[in-house]
């Protein structure tokens, strides 16, 4: 190689690292990414014609666990309460809690129109730790809904916890759980979501 | 050449640093077992909870079984545009009671802004139908009363009380509804309206246009939630506590 060649090579070597760094740091962006995954949710949710029930609720929870890690919200919200549970019983409380919140939280969105979100910003909590806020307009009411994000090795940027209306459901639900096991058991518990998974309305 | 060699390094070297620094990583188990950052839970003493659950459940099958079908055919009957103007319309009247709260947090700027909302969608927005004020700069919505003013004080809850058909409360914050309701024109004293009927209608009126909001979150909540009475109670502790620190 000659001299003029190797310093071309470099050069060109140069450009293409430069240019890859902007994409680089774009892509990574949490708040755009998350956005992208609540959008593609709800696009799921109103798709009236190619899926059926199952394969769409399917799609919705591969959808979220990219970006919510459901294990960490639910065994923080259960905090000291997880241990009373063996391992088939955490195993089985998680799914269930995850099945019941998706649930409970797209029910109603799937016949209603569509939602209309606005994300507004992201604050550092920590050197590890952000909160993404944005508002969620349905039907003429305007709610605050912010997460909660962790850069958890191994994962990456991963939500933690929900605020609707600065309530974190997080805290909401370690409430309940002290309340259950003051005076009930972890098999009451799996009963219990299983029933409310089975008959919502009652 | 080794001048390009070198550049080259210190870019290189430079990009690898940068993507490193972007914020340090939390360990999976460090995160589940850390506080939660709401610090220790907001609690609220609950000395009466037997009574409380008992009120709880009244008004939660007097949500599901009547309230709700009927929230639900109202929203779908009444157009979107008209419900707002008739929130709206409602929460212009409540300006003395935020008016009265911010006095006494001593947020006499907030005060200020909240008597410049009331005139200008008094007026231009047609008795507070329209919101004009929300285009203005400066007079965006604030949310007091003076349950909060007193929380500021150093008051605590006292203790959490469950209202039949009204939902939860605690003693310091129904004794703030009563002043609140002392500044308010709804729903006494009402000097602009002496006939028992109308003012009767206009209070039926404003719970009636909140309910569709109101019952699709608690409804979601209802279904999701493990113990139902822990979950309003505690989602009211932590509401209240966010309200009175902004």
């Amino acid at each position: 190689m000659t001299l003029p060649k190797i310093q071309r090579t470099l050069a060109l070597f140069l450009l293409a690292t430069l240019s890859a760094a902007p994409a680089l740091f774009a892509d990574d962006s949490p708040a755009e990414l998350l956005e992208a995954t609540i959008r593609e949710v709800i696009d799921t949710l109103h798709d009236q014609e190619t899926l059926g029930v199952e394969d769409k609720r399917n799609k919705i929870l591969d959808l979220l666990q990219q970006r919510f890690s459901f294990d960490i919200i639910i065994r923080r919200a259960l905090g000291r309460n997880w241990r009373q549970l063996d391992e088939t019983q955490q195993e089985q409380v998680t799914n269930l809690i995850s099945d019941l919140l998706i649930q409970a939280y797209t029910r109603e969105l799937k016949n209603g129109p569509k939602p209309e979100i606005n994300f507004l910003g992201t604050e550092e909590l920590s050197s590890s730790k952000i909160e993404i806020s944005s508002t969620v307009s349905y039907k003429n009411n305007l709610v605050a809904v912010s997460y909660r994000l962790a850069n958890v090795t191994g994962r990456g940027w991963q939500v933690y916890d929900v605020l609707v209306e600065g309530v974190s459901m997080v805290s909401n639900y370690r409430q309940q759980f002290d309340e259950h096991f003051q005076t009930k058991n972890a098999k009451q518990l799996i009963e219990l979501l299983k029933s409310k998974i089975e008959t919502p309305d009652v | 050449m080794r001048h390009s060699l070198k550049l080259c390094i210190l870019f290189s070297s430079t990009l690898v640093l940068t993507v490193a620094s972007r914020g340090q990583q939390i360990g999976l188990e460090d995160l589940i077992d850390e506080d939660l950052e709401t610090g220790p839970p907001v609690t609220i003493n609950d000395p009466i909870e037997g009574f409380n659950r008992a009120i709880f459940k009244f008004n939660d099958g007097l949500y599901t079984k009547i309230v709700t079908p009927f929230a639900r055919g109202y929203s779908k009957v009444v157009p979107d545009p008209i419900e707002k103007g008739v929130g709206n319309f409602f929460d212009n009247l409540k300006f003395p009671s935020r008016f009265a709260g911010n006095v006494l947090q001593g947020r006499l700027n907030q005060a200020g802004r909240e008597t410049g909302k009331f005139l200008v969608n008094s007026t231009i927005g047609l008795g507070g139908i329209l919101k004009p004020s929300d285009d203005i700069d400066g007079l965006s919505p604030s949310d007091e009363d003076i349950g909060q003013a007193f929380a500021k004080w150093g008051m605590g809850h006292g203790f959490y009380i469950v209202l039949p058909f009204l939902g939860p409360t605690s003693l310091r914050d129904f004794v703030g509804d009563f002043a609140d309701g002392a500044v308010e024109p709804i729903p006494d004293p009402w000097t602009l309206i002496d006939d028992d009927t109308d003012r009767l209608i206009l209070q039926v009126a404003e719970i009636v246009n909140g309910l569709p909001r109101l019952i699709e979150i608690y409804d979601s909540m209802r279904r999701s939630a493990i113990d139902p009475y822990a979950s309003v109670r505690d989602g009211y502790a932590q509401r209240r506590a966010r309200q009175v620190n902004e």
